[in-house]
């Protein structure tokens, strides 16, 4: 690690937090849906767009330096701790409340084939067949594809389908999050079922849609960071075996009935 | 083999503090533009200060559990492992709790999102090869997971009675 550069990254994420912090907590309306745009909104968005190649000449390449971008990447989970830290404070005084309806944060963890039943139809509607597999199994992290790869390996149809969901998922998802989540409370869902739901897998994401969430309903506080921060632990907990036993399963059972008389998704079945 | 080992949490402890670092300056930039914000006290120091020692347990546990022949210990992330010892910690005592309260929720996301942007910025060229089918199929997945649980989590506080 070059001492110089990394001087910059740090002045630049001190710039980058109050340019966005300045701009603050913004509300815009979409058809008359009000969506708040948090300042770890225009956080991520001002990195990505300074971040983009054509940008990294003279001062900027000194800050997305090699190193700068390798460092921010191999330690991304380790400057996450703090906030993993920071639920266990809002989980604490709730805890009663939550084994209480224990049952109900087990029962959404079902939730999460919806992987597979909204996003399966609409792979193979727009023609993607063995890349499908890859695609919907999960929202595509780590645990997808480490079971995708030993499964298929990376090189097949099925790991490209999961290699760019991980992409898209690691370079919108937070952004989709915290604009998805408030659209679904003007819906008129709950916010405490929104929070519950928030635990999809992935710690920046569920960060993002449970910080919207509160940025809506402040006086809910307390509880939509800790029914968030319960579901995300049961997620990481049961995961995988909701991945292997309930989502493959049903996965490939779909599958065959919509590919069914179809020539090229015959491998894959 | 010692010093190397050392050197590895001495290292994530050093990266975990610039974490709390920022979160203080983030804080304290907030609390500039909105007087109403939180305020930076000593009870958010030290609440910093705790947010700090529970992610060395939980880097440590995980670290250690690395070599268990356990498969779900082994694979269980270290976010995980941080969030079950701030929980049991927060249990045990409410200064904690109230400790970390003093820390500003949102001030903690913005400084992670930052890196999380530029972590990503070797990425955007994979974009290209991705086609935009995948785009759409990523929509609906992502939504799919989202509308899926808050159903579940819907119905299940309704017949609860919740």
């Amino acid at each position: 690690m070059k001492k110089n550069n990394f001087i910059y990254l740090i002045i630049f994420a001190l710039l980058v937090v109050t340019i966005s912090e300045m701009i603050g907590f913004q509300s815009i309306s979409i058809g008359g849906v009000s969506i708040g745009l948090l300042p770890l909104v225009f956080a991520i968005l001002i990195t990505m767009i300074l971040g983009l190649n054509i940008l990294r000449k003279g001062f900027w390449k000194k800050v997305y330096s090699k190193e700068n971008i390798e460092f921010a990447g191999k330690y991304l989970i380790l400057i996450m701790l703090p906030l993993m830290a920071r639920y266990g404070a809002d989980v604490a005084p709730k805890i009663v409340d939550i084994l209480e309806i224990g049952g109900i944060f087990l029962v959404q963890e079902l939730g999460n084939l919806g992987t597979v039943i909204f996003g399966l139809p609409i792979a193979i509607l727009l023609g993607l067949r063995r890349e499908a597999i890859g695609a919907t199994l999960g929202i595509g992290r780590e645990g997808e594809l480490a079971y995708i790869s030993e499964k298929y390996t990376l090189d097949s149809k099925e790991g490209r389908g999961v290699l760019s969901l991980y992409i898209i998922g690691t370079l919108f998802g937070t952004i989709f999050f915290s604009i998805f989540a408030p659209i679904l409370l003007n819906f008129g869902f709950r916010v405490e079922a929104l929070a519950m739901a928030s635990g999809v897998g992935s710690g920046s994401m569920m960060s993002a849609s449970s910080a919207s969430l509160v940025a809506q309903v402040p006086e809910m506080k307390s509880t939509i960071l800790a029914y968030a921060a319960t579901s995300q632990l049961l997620t990481s907990f049961l995961g995988t075996f909701t991945m292997v036993f309930l989502a493959a399963p049903l996965q490939q059972f779909l599958y065959r009935i919509f590919t069914r008389g179809d020539q090229h998704a015959k491998r894959a079945a | 083999m010692q010093n190397a080992l050392r050197n590895k949490y001495i290292k994530y402890g050093l990266i975990v503090l610039i974490s709390i670092a920022l979160i203080l300056f983030t804080q304290s930039i907030k609390l500039m533009k909105n007087p109403d914000s939180a305020p930076v006290t000593w009870m958010t120091i030290a609440g910093l200060l705790s947010l700090w020692a529970f992610s060395m347990i939980g880097i440590f546990i995980s670290e250690k559990l690395n070599s268990s022949s356990v498969k779900v210990l082994r694979e269980f992330p270290v976010l995980g492992w941080v969030s079950i010892t701030s929980l049991v910690m927060c249990l045990l005592s409410d200064f904690f709790v109230d400790a970390i309260r003093a820390v500003d929720f949102l001030s903690i996301t913005t400084p992670i999102l930052t890196f999380a942007g530029i972590s990503v910025a070797n990425r955007l060229v994979d974009l290209k090869n991705t086609s935009w089918k995948i785009a759409v199929v990523a929509i609906f997945v992502f939504s799919g997971t989202y509308i899926g649980s808050t159903m579940v989590a819907e119905l299940g506080l309704y017949i609860s009675g919740k």
